[in-house]
């Protein structure tokens, strides 16, 4: 789950990392009554979750005089379609210098990835494709509980030293916080010393529960249903509901709509052990997303009970057509049960998938 | 076969659990079958001196292999104890751990599996179906009627995906040499190049099937490092950018890993990408 800056900010200061003065609001009012601790200048961020927030007009200069009204304007408006409700109102910082220092999952090493240029404030993604040699990497174990000092010295170059206390408490906040990404862009210097002028902080959605957090923000609510019932499911813009067992199954279902030049309307695994009452429960959800014409069902496994499956698919009840590819035990009987109310069962999973795509023409 | 022969000791942590419990007696069935050594020994912490379908329960690993031999594990404890389990078995001398469990916290996973490494255990996993080498051992949850023993190597992300593809094999006459769900996390033990090597070892395998995701570039890397003739099939080219598809692992990050510029890639490297899994047999056929 994605922290919001503001969150991330408080995370990386209670690990020691020094961000800018400020404070959130939550409409302009509450601005007007806490102007005097802020600096005469200083800078309104919405708390969207968005990239490139600052050119979708997000981030606004403000100073004693104007900052109210800014706040009101900045709280009317929705950045890249989401409505700003929160805004980090915080001091203008004096930049003189920008570096970049990210620490993420690297997959391919099973490793944290630790990234550091001096060349901070650009679009890291350009950057790296460009001069890949302005960035440095160390790849650290994660059963090390700090970063060597040897690491630090090869990541900094020319940086200063701070920079390196700043690297270590992101590494002590990105194990302490389960997260997959750490982000500082840009990590500042000033007059006044280091800042994280920005801060990103992403948490491993299977660590939520021991992070205190009870409900992931990035869902949808139709999502989140599909949570509470052990589905994984994502919505598309299709007319073909899917429902498949096992993520590998599922998507390549998805890819055979669209192999055959139909759209699905979602990814709906559900899990191991489809009974009758998961199935029921997964059939009625998608059969509510209003653009579903027809839902597919395709599920394989050793220990599926057909039957069972079959019961599920007719206790839904459900006003669309579903066709539905299935191999497990019991095949006769739930092809049976399936034929007597009308519901096609077809044995594999390409022919389901094209009478799927040809029902909804 | 790779990894584990029949005469393999099995030990199953997590044994009590209903999912553990009914896969001991899956796995014993199968070593039956084929005249292997089987699940020896379960354990479950607090739960010594129990029986699970037919085997006895220890408290721990160092417990069981006080009585008796094992070299693998097969791991069904939940999640957040799951990591534990993986260390338990790597300290306590085994060379495999198969590491069953889903939602396992990718820290706990990568710390898991570095302390592994320190002890020469490879992890395969985690959320991952297990394996199987027909007519030898299966370790996990593959249905095992669907394989036949022949020439060809598996290795997969997915599970039930891989049971589609093994059964389109099967049917077409060719069997397979081992079978390996590697896993559908970002962050997993075995890679495909860790297998691939594994089978350039093995006299068996003739071809692989490599059965890749979107997200990361595992599949790349595998094919990049081999000689053996290589397909693949390569699921999500229809998946959005950022969305989880289930699987963790399969979610395209910062435009990387997408299906699209992946299959491309393959295909540069002269790996035949099959653009259904009714292909694959086809296309295997061709390179043998």
């Amino acid at each position: 789950m994605k922290f919001l800056e503001h969150e991330a900010k408080s995370v990386f200061s209670d690990n020691g990392i020094p961000v800018p003065r400020g404070f959130l609001i939550h409409s302009a009012d509450e601005l007007a009554g806490n102007l005097e601790q802020l600096p005469p200048e200083f800078v309104l961020k919405a708390q969207v979750d968005v990239g490139g927030r600052g050119k979708a007009g997000g981030i606004l200069m403000a100073d004693r005089k104007n900052g109210v009204e800014n706040a009101k304007a900045l709280f009317g408006k929705s950045i890249k379609g989401v409505a700003v409700k929160e805004i980090l109102a915080e001091e203008r910082l004096e930049i003189q210098r920008e570096y970049y220092a990210s620490i993420a999952v690297d997959r391919s090493t099973k490793e944290a990835l630790i990234l550091f240029t001096e060349e901070g404030g650009v679009d890291i993604e350009i950057l790296a494709r460009e001069r890949p040699s302005a960035i440095r990497r160390a790849s650290i174990p994660l059963l090390m509980t700090e970063i060597p000092p040897f690491m630090l010295r090869d990541l900094l170059g020319e940086a200063p030293r701070e920079a390196g206390r700043v690297l270590q408490s992101l590494y002590t906040a990105f194990c302490r916080k389960d997260a997959v990404l750490a982000e500082i862009n840009p990590l500042v210097t000033t007059p006044a010393g280091l800042f994280a002028a920005d801060a990103k902080l992403i948490v491993d959605d299977n660590a939520l529960r021991r992070q205190g957090i009870s409900c992931n923000r990035d869902m949808t609510d139709r999502e989140r249903e599909a949570e509470r019932h052990g589905f994984s499911y994502v919505e598309l813009e299709g007319n073909i509901g899917v429902i498949g067992n096992g993520a590998g199954l599922t998507m390549a279902t998805l890819d055979l709509i669209s192999f055959f030049k139909g759209k699905a309307a979602n990814f709906l695994d559900v899990g191991g052990g489809a009974d009758q009452e998961r199935v029921m429960h997964a059939v009625r959800l998608v059969a509510g997303v209003p653009s579903v014409k027809v839902i597919i069902v395709n599920l394989l496994g050793g220990i599926t009970r057909c039957d069972e499956v079959a019961r599920g698919i007719i206790a839904a009840g459900i006003s669309q057509e579903v066709i539905v590819r299935l191999a497990g035990t019991n095949e006769e009987e739930g092809r049976s049960l399936l034929n007597e109310r009308g519901y096609r069962m077809l044995d594999s999973m390409e022919e389901a998938v094209r009478a799927a795509v040809e029902a909804v023409r | 076969m790779i990894y584990a022969d029949k005469s393999a000791g099995i030990i199953v942590a997590g044994a009590t659990g209903r999912q553990g419990a009914f896969h001991i007696a899956l796995m014993n069935e199968y070593a039956k079958m084929v005249g292997g050594t089987g699940v020896v020994a379960g354990v479950t912490p607090g739960k010594g001196g129990q029986v699970a379908s037919g085997v006895p329960v220890y408290n721990s690993i160092r417990e069981a292999m006080a009585d008796i031999d094992a070299e693998v594990s097969v791991i069904f404890v939940p999640a957040t104890a799951a990591g534990d389990s993986i260390m338990e078995s790597a300290n306590a001398g085994l060379s495999l751990a198969v590491t069953i469990t889903e939602h396992i916290p990718v820290h706990d996973t990568m710390k898991a599996i570095a302390f592994a490494k320190l002890h020469d255990c490879a992890v395969i996993g985690p959320n991952c179906p297990g394996m199987l080498s027909p007519g030898e051992i299966k370790l996990g949850i593959m249905p095992s009627h669907l394989f036949s023993r022949g020439n060809i190597g598996v290795i997969s992300r997915s599970g039930t995906l891989t049971y589609e593809i093994v059964d389109e094999l099967t049917k077409a006459g060719l069997g397979q040499s081992t079978v390996v769900g590697i896993g559908g996390d970002p962050v997993i033990g075995q890679t495909f190049s860790d297998v691939l090597r594994r089978f350039e070892e093995d006299p068996q395998t003739k071809a692989v099937v490599l059965i890749g995701e979107v997200g990361g570039a595992l599949e790349e890397e595998g094919a990049r490092c081999t000689d053996l003739p290589v397909a693949a099939y390569i699921a999500g080219i229809s998946a959005p950018p950022e969305k989880r598809m289930g699987h963790a692992g399969a979610i395209i990050e910062g435009g990387e890993g997408d299906a699209r510029s992946k299959i491309e890639r393959l295909r540069k490297m002269g790996v035949p990408v099959a653009s259904r899994p009714s292909e694959i047999p086809g296309i295997i056929k061709k390179i043998l």
